[in-house]
């Protein structure tokens, strides 16, 4: 009784019952088309790999915290000292966050610039926007959770810009906040988001996302598309799986090492009377946000100017979330100008980061 | 094409190692793990006595210390070996594609 | 001795160096994993109580102390002299508490009972009450593990 006598059993027994080799046979006729833009293919595994990485060293580190007031910020310190080779989890946790969330930035811009948004890829986007939304909903809630004094800071500043939103914003900032301030019971509920209420719907739009990109196949560049002859591809499985294995395993070595040797540190628990600390700032990805948010002047007219920034940002958010049909004809000089905003906006995002960081 | 494509990989990692090197501003120590490792264990000893200021992660004894070290280089080592395999691997699968060896009828 | 075939194609060899490979480097990266998730137990070695607490003990009582995580008790004897147990039942590990009056030690959860030595003599248990070494030393009483020091 051989080896590959038991496999091959195996797998006939899991066909005959639920039809699996189909969709092995799926993922081997699946074709990945060869083109100059084809390395923006390897984004949306890398950040599905990332996120794994989330998912596990999240579960581990859920069996030491304790999210409550008092005990956050010790129940980390003693993941750090006492847990075996627990720094090293949390610092996985905290850089694979940042990773995540710098190549789903990369994903998003380069989706945007080669327009695979097009007909009839739009659900996919819309679908990506909440997920991007979700991911920055985990990064915002994570952060708190350490509970030291910069954290608090950053999220009374964070669930404070809503207020600004006329009608609603008073009930967005009662609801992330659990009440009028940051308290103990804010700490709770973000932590709720962050280990049950998120996951659900990371997770039912990830199976949107992953579905719709399988259905309708991968998108071809408009320039590729239009030069109208045969386009180079190669079958997803497994000559682009063996692809995508060289570049997950970098990445892992890449972040593993960076997690060993800058592992971050804990300051100590947060006091709720105590001023603001010097320095406060969100985490990187909110940057561009809070400087923003910053340049604008305390009133502008008659308008309060942080109501003025927020519904701007809203604004924003709504096109850039109907981009699909906005850009709806990608290859005239509407779509041209279009692209250029892509690049207009990594500009200004970028601009605003390093000025906040001065 | 391949090479210009795995020039602008590099590029871009080397580019986000530096952007994550340099926003180290989260109150990262930037020093050697043994350098900590000796003086951290005094550093925790007396800041677990006091309210402490900031907790900085260490390896707990340099057995521990080494034992980091060299799983990073064992780390190291496999990806490149597995990545030397993959290339080879996708050198023949190519080449098998590109000569329709999966799509013939088979005898 | 040569061989007149390969035992193995070079696509198999090929194939297992990647698997095996691969599967070192999972392990490797599993194993700090595991010991994440099973922190390992530290008993103390022993454990110093203040003679005060437990001087004026009546004969034939207990009182209870913290061996580590675990309950502890210790027994004035009729003689004056101490035990000292783990008051965790060798059943399935729920806490026993100590009758004076019938001189046993009972575990409610499924009926076990142990002699005033802590030998199991009735119900389930299948091994007599851990056993710890008792020393007084001046003001303090020191519980001690079997075989420390």
């Amino acid at each position: 009784m051989n080896l590959k006598a038991v496999i091959t059993g195996i797998q006939a027994w899991f066909d005959d019952r639920f039809g699996l080799s189909q969709i092995f046979k799926f993922l081997r006729e699946k074709e990945v088309p060869q083109h100059k833009h084809t390395i923006w293919y390897y984004t949306g595994s890398a950040i599905l790999l990332f996120f794994g990485i989330q998912v596990i060293t999240g579960f581990m580190l859920v069996f030491y915290y304790k999210p409550t007031l008092e005990e956050a910020n010790k129940s980390i310190a003693r993941i750090m000292t006492e847990a075996p080779l627990g720094w090293i989890i949390r610092s996985v946790h905290f850089w694979s966050a940042s990773f995540m969330i710098a190549i789903v930035f990369i994903h998003l811009f380069s989706i945007w610039i080669t327009k695979s948004y097009r007909k009839p890829r739009e659900a996919t986007w819309m679908s990506g926007v909440f997920l991007l939304v979700i991911s920055l909903a985990f990064g915002f809630t994570g952060y708190l959770l350490p509970w030291d004094a910069l954290s608090l800071s950053a999220t009374k500043v964070g669930t404070d810009i809503p207020r600004s939103i006329p009608v609603v914003g008073i009930w967005i900032t009662k609801l992330l906040r659990g009440g009028e301030d940051v308290t103990g019971d804010t700490l709770t509920r973000f932590f709720g988001f962050h280990v049950c209420i998120l996951p659900v719907f990371i997770f039912i739009l990830l199976g949107f996302h992953i579905y719709f990109i399988q259905k309708q196949g991968m998108s071809l560049p408009v320039d590729v598309e239009n030069r109208n002859e045969d386009v180079n591809s190669l079958p997803f499985w497994p000559n682009f799986v063996y692809r995508e294995m060289i570049v997950w395993l970098l990445l892992v070595g890449i972040l593993v090492t960076i997690a060993i040797f800058l592992p971050p540190s804990l300051d100590k628990a947060a006091d709720l009377m105590a001023p603001a600390p010097e320095g406060i700032k969100p985490e990187w990805y909110f940057l561009f946000l809070f400087q923003i948010l910053k340049i604008f002047p305390a009133k502008i007219l008659f308008i309060n100017g942080d109501t003025l920034a927020v519904l701007l940002f809203a604004v924003a958010f709504i096109l850039f979330f109907f981009l699909p049909f906005i850009d709806n004809k990608p290859a005239e000089r509407k779509g041209k100008i279009i692209t250029v905003i892509a690049y207009v906006v990594i500009v200004f995002a970028v601009v605003m980061t390093v000025w906040s960081l001065l | 094409m391949m090479r210009s494509r795995r020039i602008a990989l590099s590029l871009l990692l080397t580019c986000s190692l530096a952007f994550f090197f340099m926003n180290s501003g989260f109150g990262q120590q930037v020093g050697s793990d043994e350098q900590r490792s000796t003086e951290e264990k005094k550093e925790i000893v007396t800041q677990t006595e006091t309210e402490k200021e900031k907790l900085i992660p260490s390896p707990k004894n340099i057995k521990e210390g080494t034992a980091i070290y060299v799983f990073v280089g064992w780390m190291w080592l496999s990806i490149f070996v597995l990545i030397y395999i993959l290339r080879l691997k996708i050198k023949e699968i190519d080449r098998l594609y590109k000569i329709k060896f999966f799509s013939a009828k088979r005898e | 001795m040569k061989l007149k075939h390969s035992l193995f194609s070079r696509r198999q060899f090929l194939n297992g160096l990647l698997g095996g490979w691969l599967g070192a480097l999972a392990a490797s990266f599993l194993y700090p994993m595991v010991k994440f998730i099973f922190p390992p137990y530290r008993e103390p070695d022993k454990v110093v109580l203040s003679f005060s607490d437990y001087q004026d003990m009546e004969p034939n009582s207990v009182r209870n102390f913290s061996w580590g995580t675990k309950p502890g008790l210790i027994k004035k004897n009729d003689n004056g002299t101490y035990f000292a147990f783990v008051a965790v039942c060798t059943h399935l590990d729920c806490n026993v508490v100590y009758l004076t009056e019938q001189r046993k030690f009972f575990c409610a959860c499924h009926e076990g009972w142990y002699d005033e030595n802590g030998l199991n003599i009735g119900g389930p248990p299948p091994r007599p009450l851990r056993q710890l070494i008792v020393e007084i030393e001046g003001e303090n009483i020191i519980v001690k593990r079997e075989g420390v020091e």
